[in-house]
């Protein structure tokens, strides 16, 4: 299992996809810092000012959140598509004939290099976003105060996001419509089920994917600009939310198994 | 051909197999054995069965009845597969952006094998040249040599070659023939399926011959050109008429290829020449035909009388 996971460890790194959503991660990060301070200064005249409540402290710390909604299900995407894109699939359950050590090595990897991607995306703002903060007259430690609140969240919702992306290539294997389902779904889909379950049903839909992870990445979400803009969304607890995007990720990986990886491969 | 040193090879045994992709039967309750230190030609038609055979045996697909076993094991149950079977299964199965060294790296890692084979094997090929370079910039010669180096990264005592001389221009033809012979010489099973025949038939020490599925004939190269060859004699004269009279009334089979060309079945040289010189047959020629490995292939698969011609062993 050891030889499996750095073997794939090796793999995802020489796949250039992953690079470009780790190098899309950065600007990403430095354009929801943007908009953070301009929130704080109010939007209208494009003043800038440093964060002083504890939501804009939490935004600013969390400000990779928005890219990771949507990076970290593609990198899933491209760990396990690449591989039926490129045919690769055949020589990889050759050298590991027993396929559940190959889907157990891709979660693995996948959480791996979501989890760098978090960690990336706070490294961007420690980096820039405090200096940034701090010459707008803001007080550094009253930021890095809430780091506690805000870390844990952001990481295991990128992995969790990636366990998403993966599990929708595995069910579908291609790696256009794998994307297409991950993003079209978060992005477009999503809003427009919410929308309909409250304005037809008077019904909070929040067990879909990203009003799950908003729940788990908390005050990111409920603030406005990490995430989720609605503030009217009763969101699950933040266990709850957790678990029902860790089901989002294993449902159809375990369906991706059955239906696609066990089967023949010619 | 071969004189194997101490084996150091496995048998793969293929009993019963069979499968169905839908209504189709590609594998016929094919039964065969390749031995050690040998270099088996797995031959066939488009379509034959070949390749969905070789992949039953990797484990990719699942047989609907049978087995195949390498040393008496499933692939997926062997504690070591890439250290004990070597695969070559289509020399298209590469990222693009992936450098060759890394791919073998990579490989070399999922088998547990010292990444420093990935160098040992690139030099086996003839690739050290182009290890940086990626994938995607390689010929599809190369990337059969990269192929190759994949399946002997663990030093593996059985060979499965699908196909390994697509591509290959004639110098990587050659060399890929006596690095086969050489490795079969060092006592590893190697089973390769091909349908460049010429060329197989200097390869090859055995051959597995299947058509829609089916064994047609397993043995030797020798026994069964042997048989074959003795099969099909071709008589040119210009008493055709007389030679299939009496032909006909000493009970031998024939087929009147032309005016003055009759194909003489089941006889050797040695049965005809005597029957002509006794009815005193003029003959202008008398060739023996089916005596290489193209021809028999195309008279086995083509349904010619292989099953009394050269059977199964």
């Amino acid at each position: 299992m050891i030889d499996t996971v750095r073997s794939e460890l090796l793999k995802i790194r020489s796949v250039p996809g992953v690079w470009v959503c780790f190098g899309l991660a950065f600007p990403l990060t430095a354009l929801i810092m943007w908009a953070v301070f301009a929130s704080a200064g109010g939007f209208p005249g494009h003043t800038y000012s440093f964060v002083s409540t504890v939501n804009q402290k939490r935004d600013l710390l969390g400000a990779g959140y928005f890219g990771i909604t949507f990076l970290a299900p593609v990198l899933g995407v491209i760990c396990i598509t690449s591989e039926y894109r490129h045919k690769t699939i055949t020589s990889t359950f050759v050298l590991t004939p027993r396929r559940e050590r190959v889907l157990a090595a891709k979660m693995l990897v996948t959480g791996w290099w979501c989890l760098l991607m978090a960690l990336l995306s706070l490294v961007v703002v420690i980096a820039a976003g405090l200096p940034w903060n701090a010459a707008l007259g803001g007080v550094t430690s009253q930021v890095t105060a809430q780091l506690g609140a805000v870390v844990p969240g952001l990481v295991v919702a990128s992995i969790l996001f990636g366990l998403f992306g993966l599990g929708f290539g595995t069910l579908v294997k291609n790696q256009v419509t794998g994307i297409l389902l991950t993003i079209g779904g978060t992005f477009i889909l999503e809003p427009l089920l919410v929308a309909l379950a409250r304005g037809v049903f008077h019904y909070d839909l929040n067990w879909l994917p990203s009003a799950a992870a908003a729940a788990l990445a908390g005050s990111l979400a409920r603030g406005g600009l990490g995430g989720n803009h609605d503030v009217t969304t009763h969101y699950l607890p933040w266990w709850a939310g957790g678990l029902v995007m860790l089901a989002w990720g294993l449902i159809p990986l375990a369906l991706g198994y059955f239906t696609t990886v066990r089967r023949d491969v010619t | 051909m071969s004189t194997p040193s101490p084996s150091r090879g496995l048998p793969i045994e293929i009993s019963e197999l069979t499968k169905h992709f839908g209504s189709v039967l590609a594998v016929d309750h094919l039964d065969f054995v390749v031995e050690p230190g040998r270099v088996t030609g797995f031959l066939g038609p488009n379509g034959s069965g070949k390749t969905t055979t070789l992949r039953m045996l990797l484990g990719l697909v699942t047989p609907n009845a049978g087995r195949a076993t390498i040393g008496g094991r499933f692939y997926r149950d062997l504690p070591d597969p890439s250290g004990t079977v070597g695969a070559v299964l289509e020399a298209t199965s590469f990222h693009p952006a992936r450098r060759a060294r890394t791919h073998l790296r990579m490989v070399a890692r999922a088998g547990g094998h010292d990444e420093a084979r990935a160098d040992v094997v690139l030099d086996l090929v003839g690739l050290t040249a182009d290890a940086q370079r990626k994938v995607g910039g390689f010929s599809m010669g190369m990337r059969q040599r990269l192929e190759l180096a994949s399946a002997l990264i663990g030093d593996p005592d059985v060979l499965i070659l699908d196909e390994p001389s697509n591509g290959l221009d004639p110098q990587g033809i050659a060399w890929l023939r006596d690095f086969m012979r050489y490795l079969a010489g060092e006592g590893r099973t190697i089973l390769v399926s091909s349908h460049l025949l010429a060329e197989m038939a200097q390869t090859i020490d055995d051959a597995v011959i299947v058509s829609h599925g089916q064994l047609k004939a397993q043995g030797t190269l020798e026994s069964i050109t042997a048989g074959v060859a003795q099969a099909s004699m071709h008589a040119r004269t210009p008493e055709a008429d007389r030679l299939c009279a009496v032909l006909t009334e000493a009970g031998v089979r024939f087929r009147r290829l032309s005016v003055d060309l009759v194909a003489v079945d089941g006889m050797t040289p040695e049965q005809l020449g005597p029957l002509l010189a006794t009815n005193q047959i003029i003959l202008y020629e008398l060739t023996n035909e089916g005596a290489d490995l193209e021809s028999i292939f195309l008279s086995l698969t083509a349904g010619l009388g292989f099953g009394e011609l050269a059977q199964p062993t």
